[in-house]
């Protein structure tokens, strides 16, 4: 017998053993290389769309997140490999004690088990990366996502490969290192088996019953897989909470950055020309638009005139008034110095970056809402303040909260940072009293007004539009709720797409599931016979794995959503909108998820308490 | 009758050649008769067992084990006739290795839903009668192959069913140990516990009520 052919031969003979960890090899390699294309795509695509849409704080709540699920797949994919083949190769330890008890010399068996888990690892891995492809391409023909317009990144091909192959050997080598330092008679020896450890630790439990009792013990005396399974499906579980609750409560949160910058029941009127420019600037957040040259915005026939202003004060549907001046100006930031709290060292913030940006002067008192990320909105009293777009924050300065910026020679104090979908945040507010004196222009652009919640929308509308037409007969209504309303369904897709990779993520770690609960039935082979040629029904066994399944699920469930939750509420979303209803949602995806999850690893149980009792004997 | 076989044939299809180990086999088992099979290896001793029990489906025939017909039963089915009717002390004992030896001697009661008090008091009764009492908290990895055989005997015996099978029960012990072996049979078959064994033990053939030998899957009255 050569030494290439005795492993080519054990392998070929122990089919189930070998597909069953070639399988799991390759569900493992071929879901974690899917996973990161699409990721990548995903990222790619979204920053393809964000490139003239989206705000830049949107899109860095995209993109940290895209990165942290990334990483997350790639350990998943990581620790399930190296469990794999700890699996298997610690199966392989009373085989080992077999072939040295006959007189097989330490290193020639050393040399067949090894030669075994490199034909497996090798096998697996490049399986798995065809595979992986494979479903890439599959999902992309069937599916038609919008993402796979993008091209795949095929560098994920060699650096998942390697690094699995590389994981497998290292932890595949370290039980048959364990095996080859024990005397042949431990290796042969049960209590040494698969992780088995000495009887007396475990006392009986005398009070549960024989299906909890054996499915408890089968647990507990295999610690090592037991534990392994735990961290691998706790890992599982991050990566659903982080994609699940982080899809959830970073949509809920983003919508209601941009639902705050509207407010409820707010309608604008402005000139139908600055009309038209308004709703261009709102849809740039979801779409890429042309402004069609320059706008001019202090043009006297666009300005909104006080008696305009008066007579829709005096509407008893309306309660309140917000009269705004919108222009473009050049900005400049204005560098400051800022002292370390710890050491009170001084160091310079800042540049001397210039950019456009829309500079809108609204009354502090009259604003129909309040929206910021940082520091804080303008308040009465304000005078030479701004509060900067997150774009402007991000593109132009260092600490905005520390700095100033400058438009026609006078400056403001930054003291806020708001997330506002016109013009993608690429606008800065100022006090319009400010701006009239900079601009030397009186007269407001646009009104936006707070309907009354008591009376008849439509009816409300319909005595505004006449009371401004006997004004100016060119001055429009602008329904605000319908701009807003495509930035949410935007967002919402935006999401939508997102929320795929949990789905992926779960089909991948319920595979994962099933290949362990099929091992764990193959390696409990004999005692199942046993239990049933004594009496025991087909359903004592399934009993028996649903028991051992919970136990590993509900540790792992514990485990994984503490640490989702933490990652997702403290690294992913800043100041996340959490409320009852986004709870509920969370707790209905995940009960769903881990329902579905115990009812199909319960599969191989159910086909082997099918299966033909004597079949199982021998 | 214990039990009734008629007619019975079992065919293995192996790749795709068929043995066939049992041919016509006919056998009537009175209540608390104690009947031996001996045959050589391969001639299908195991096999009959297997079928008695309902481990095993035949090809053809009848079975009946205290008036249940077995053929064309279900799984459950089969698992209650194990459970209440038939103790089965297999060749390699077949212990649960995750139980201990009181534990593996008490699940056939747990299935039956007895009292908790009840099962304590059977395992211990048990145990003392085949003398393992001393190992009853010890794992089947921790106990030599005669105190295996014992107490794979007391878990046979746990639910006190009227018929016992034994598939050469003494094929792996010495003579220490095959003697006490045969003392249980004896203290058995002083009980009127129904018994049919596969053996080739002498002394246990000289215990037997009947005595028949398996050859090429038939029956040649000894």
């Amino acid at each position: 017998m050569s030494e290439t052919s005795f492993p080519v031969n054990d392998l070929l003979r122990r089919k189930l053993q070998t597909s069953l960890t070639v399988v799991s090899l390759v569900c493992s390699v071929a879901s974690t290389l899917f996973l990161l294309l699409f990721s990548s795509r995903m990222g790619l695509g979204i920053a393809l769309v964000a490139e003239d849409t989206l705000t830049i704080g949107l899109l860095a709540v995209f993109s940290q997140f895209i990165l942290f699920v990334g990483i997350l797949i790639f350990v998943m994919g990581a620790v399930l490999t190296s469990f794999i083949v700890f699996l298997m190769m610690t199966q392989r330890t009373k085989d080992f004690g077999l072939i040295k008890a006959a007189g097989c010399p330490n290193s020639l068996v050393f040399g067949y088990f090894m030669t075994e888990l490199l034909i497996v690892t090798f096998t697996g891995c490049v399986i798995g990366v065809l595979v992986g492809f494979g479903v890439d391409f599959a999902v992309s023909r069937i599916s038609g996502f919008s993402v796979y317009q993008n091209p795949a990144n095929i560098w994920f091909a060699p650096v998942v490969f390697a690094a699995f192959f590389v994981l497998a050997l290292v932890f595949g080598t370290k039980p048959i290192l364990n095996a080859a330092r024990l005397s042949p008679i431990k290796a042969l020896s049960s209590t040494h088996y698969f992780g088995l450890t000495m009887g007396n630790q475990l006392k009986p439990f005398s009070a549960s019953r024989l299906t909890g009792k054996i499915a408890m013990r089968s647990l507990f005396r295999r610690p090592t897989s037991t534990i392994r399974i735990i961290l691998l499906l706790a890992m599982v579980f991050i990566l659903l909470t982080v994609s699940i609750a982080g899809s959830i409560i970073a949509k809920d949160t983003t919508t209601s950055w941009v639902e705050k910058t509207a407010g409820k029941n707010v309608v604008a009127i402005a000139h139908e020309e600055m009309a038209a420019q308004y709703e261009i600037l709102q849809s740039k957040f979801f779409e890429a638009k042309d402004e069609g040259g320059m706008f001019d915005y202090l043009n006297e026939k666009i300005a909104i005139s006080n008696e305009t202003i008066q007579q829709l004060k005096a509407l008893s549907s309306i309660v309140n008034v917000d009269a705004r001046l919108i222009l473009k100006e050049h900005v400049y930031e204005i560098s400051n110095f800022t002292i370390d709290p710890e050491t009170l060292a001084t160091f310079p913030v800042g540049d001397k970056r210039e950019g456009d940006s829309l500079i809108i002067g609204v009354e502090p008192m009259d604003l129909t809402g309040s929206w910021f990320l940082q520091g804080r909105f303008l308040e009465n009293g304000d005078s030479w303040e701004g509060v900067v777009g997150d774009s402007v924050a991000r593109k132009m300065f260092s600490k905005p909260l520390v700095q100033s910026l400058r438009v026609q020679n006078q400056s403001f104090a930054i003291v806020g940072v708001c997330l506002d979908p016109i013009d993608n945040g690429k606008v800065i507010y100022v006090p319009i009293k400010k701006l009239q004196q900079i601009t030397g222009k009186s007269a407001p652009n646009i009104v936006f007004v707070e309907l009354s919640s008591s009376i008849d929308r439509v009816a409300a509308l319909k005595q505004i539009k006449e009371r401004i037409s006997g004004t100016n007969q060119r001055l429009t209504v602008i329904e605000l709720d319908k701009v807003l309303g495509k930035s949410l369904v935007f967002l919402e897709n935006a999401w939508s797409t997102l929320m795929l990779l949990p789905l992926f993520a779960l089909a991948s770690a319920t595979l994962c599931l099933i290949a362990y609960v099929m091992l764990a039935v193959d390696e409990q082979r004999q005692e199942f016979a046993i239990l049933r040629a004594i009496g025991a029904k087909p359903k004592t066994i399934v009993n028996i794995v649903a028991v051992q399944s919970s136990i590993v699920l509900a540790s792992s469930l514990a485990f994984g959503l503490s640490f989702g939750v933490i990652a997702t509420l403290m690294i992913l979303v800043p100041n996340p909108v959490v409320t009852s209803f986004t709870i509920l949602q969370i707790a209905t995806w995940l009960t769903i998820a881990v329902t579905g999850m115990f009812f199909l690893s319960l599969a191989p149980a159910v086909k082997f308490a099918r299966t033909a009792l004597l079949r199982i004997m021998t | 009758m214990a039990v009734f076989i008629a007619k019975l044939c079992k065919i293995y299809e192996i790749a795709e050649a068929k043995v066939e180990v049992l041919k016509d086999v006919n056998l009537n088992v009175a209540s608390g008769e104690f009947v031996a099979i001996c045959g050589a290896s391969g001639s299908g001793k195991t096999t009959l067992l297997n079928l008695i029990s309902g481990i095993d489906k035949p090809t053809s025939g009848q079975i009946t084990v205290f008036g249940e017909d077995l053929i064309d039963k279900d799984e459950d089915f089969l698992a209650d006739v194990r459970c209440h009717k038939v103790g089965f002390v297999f060749q390699s004992y077949n212990l649960v290795s995750t139980l201990t030896v009181a534990e593996n001697v008490a699940f056939p009661m747990e299935w039956t839903r007895k009292p908790v008090k009840q099962i304590e008091v059977r395992v211990s009764e048990l145990l003392e009668t085949l003398g393992v009492q001393h190992r009853a908290n010890h794992f089947p990895a921790q106990l030599s192959g005669g105190e295996q055989q014992r107490v794979a005997f007391a878990r046979a015996l746990a639910n006190d069913p009227p018929l016992l099978l034994a598939d050469e029960p003494t094929g792996n012990l010495d003579a220490h140990n095959s003697q006490k072996i045969i003392d249980v049979f004896r203290m058995l078959k002083a009980n009127r516990k129904t018994i049919i064994v596969s053996t080739h033990d002498k002394q246990l053939l000289e215990l037997a009520d009947q005595t028949l030998c398996l050859e090429n899957g038939s029956f040649e009255l000894q």
